[in-house]
């Protein structure tokens, strides 16, 4: 194992802030202010977190690993809401999206015996399907927003042709899924090579074999692939239900 | 309410209010089979509102539509699409080739309905079978947009300014197509800004400002650039549908001559 810094270690790198401060100041970039707050902010988060998740790894449990992530799946739909902002029933899409992305592959994992239900594997690993299923609700939200203010005559010569709503939005939807699982593709593809990714980088800071460390990366890259996927195409399901009243029609989509 | 079998669409003191503001006001029309009625109004009027609400992508807020004497609500939605098939105002492809572009409505069609059908617009099959959708000009890929809504079968073609994005001539090879389609039996119903188009292409013509009906009658009938211009005072419609009430229905200009018959730059307000 390599050492752990100590807290005397992490004032020194304090010191790396005073740079970028000196940086802001000396350019006139007017954002020093800005620099030490965010600094500051980012320390007092961490270390509530840290010690939020210390007692969670002592005390939660399985029920309690699990509310946690539950917890954090609300927290996200609310942020991927924002992307659709103007969509009907958005925190609705993202929130089941993300719900049901995360427990299936969650679900797949640990049924697998693939990883352990202990606090301190269930909640990291969570707390990554949350986050890429975010963001693919994220993007599936606003391509649909797009589509819905763009395509909506196209739209709207389809549903004339008496097509159902669903026709009438396919390509639309496809373009959705497609743009949400874009850059997970992209950074699966070029993994390792353009940048060692989170997983791996911090088993190998702590000692672990580099040949051991690509495991758990390989099983989180593929757990995050279907994430994305599955999240991005419960969302769409969920905004196009949401988006076609009864009598097949686009409702009204805010700017 | 006695219900003529020759009528296609009737509305019913048809009003619609979107945020307090007043779309359509107390619209009461016939709409005929058979023929081509133009909707002609300045942009603001409510005319492709009053469009959208024949085929349901709009729903009024007070009275009713029928189609053919039943409420459209009655009806099923998706068939009342494919028996009045709305054209949008913007000619728009879905599909990336021509056959496919005719079939989106009608997947089933054989090779040799696809030609008829646009030979019906005015395409010449050897020339268009193989072309891309965005390669078409204006006038072209609003031929085929016609062609795409016959393919279903229609009773009636809603056409939301058919001819308002298209250069005078293209827009004479539309209005041809329109001509020959109620020639061959088909209702139309077309939505316009340009009332001196609107008035050759149509048999039927409404004239509507600020979301009422300001004068009715058959196009041959109504002085329309007066019409457009000059509405009545408030509340008063002129009726020109029955001669017998009206006489001769030509009203001496109490204005200079019109420049221009695209009125959308300066909507004169009643």
């Amino acid at each position: 194992m390599t050492t752990i810094p100590s807290w005397a270690a992490v004032a020194v790198s304090g010191l790396l802030v005073l740079v970028a401060v000196a940086i802001a100041s000396w350019q006139r970039l007017g954002i020093s202010r800005e620099i030490v707050v965010a600094a500051l902010r980012a320390l007092v988060q961490l270390l509530a977190v840290g010690a939020v998740l210390a007692w969670l790894f002592a005390h939660a449990g399985v029920a309690g690993a699990l509310a946690w992530v539950l917890a954090m799946t609300f927290v996200a739909a609310n942020e991927s809401r924002r992307r659709g902002q103007g969509l009907p029933r958005a925190y609705t899409a993202a929130l089941v999206g993300i719900l049901v992305a995360t427990a299936s592959t969650l679900g797949v994992l640990v049924l697998g015996g693939v990883i352990s239900t202990e606090p301190q594997v269930l909640i990291p690993i969570g707390g990554m399907v949350v986050s890429g299923s975010m963001q693919a609700a994220s993007l599936t939200l606003s391509s649909l927003h797009r589509s819905a203010l763009e395509n909506r005559s196209a739209v709207e010569a389809a549903l004339s042709l008496g097509l159902p709503a669903h026709q009438a939005f396919a390509r639309e939807m496809r373009t959705a899924v497609r743009t949400a699982l874009i850059p997970t593709v992209d950074s699966t593809r070029v993994v390792g090579l353009i940048s060692l990714p989170g997983t791996m980088t911090g088993l190998i800071i702590a000692g672990v074999d580099p040949l051991q460390a690509i495991r758990y990366q390989i099983i989180v890259m593929y757990m995050l692939l279907a994430a994305w996927a599955v999240s991005a195409l419960v969302t769409a399901r969920m905004a196009q239900g949401a988006m076609f009243d009864d009598a097949q029609r686009l409702v009204p989509v805010a700017a | 309410m006695r219900v003529d079998r020759s009528e296609l669409f009737t509305l019913e003191h048809v009003s619609l209010v979107i945020d307090g503001r007043r779309i359509l006001d107390d619209v009461d029309e016939h709409l005929h089979d058979g023929v081509a009625t133009a909707i002609a109004g300045p942009s603001g009027s409510g005319k492709s509102t009053l469009l959208r609400l024949l085929n349901r992508l709009a729903e009024p807020t007070g009275g009713r539509v029928l189609f053919r004497g039943t409420d459209v609500r009655d009806l099923d939605v998706r068939q009342l699409r494919r028996r009045a098939v709305l054209v949008p105002q913007r000619p728009t492809a879905l599909t990336d080739d021509v056959p496919s572009e005719v079939r989106v409505g009608a997947p089933h069609l054989t090779d040799t309905e696809v030609r008829s059908l646009l030979v019906r617009v005015a395409l010449d099959p050897a020339d268009f079978l193989d072309r891309v959708p965005s390669s078409l000009s204006g006038g072209e890929l609003q031929r085929l947009c016609l062609a795409r809504a016959l393919a279903v079968g229609p009773e009636a073609l809603l056409l939301d300014e058919p001819t308002s994005a298209l250069d005078p001539r293209s827009a004479d090879a539309v209005d041809a197509v329109i001509r020959s389609l109620v020639g061959s039996g088909l209702a139309v119903v077309l939505v316009s800004h340009d009332v001196l188009r609107a008035g050759r292409v149509a048999d039927d013509v409404r004239v509507l400002h600020d979301g009422r009906v300001t004068a009715r009658g058959p196009a041959a009938g109504l002085d329309l650039e007066h019409e457009l211009m000059s509405p009545p005072a408030d509340g008063h419609v002129h009726d020109v549908t029955d001669p017998r009430r009206h006489g001769t229905s030509h009203l001496p200009h109490d204005h200079e001559p019109v420049p221009s018959t695209d009125l959308d730059p300066t909507p004169e307000q009643p």
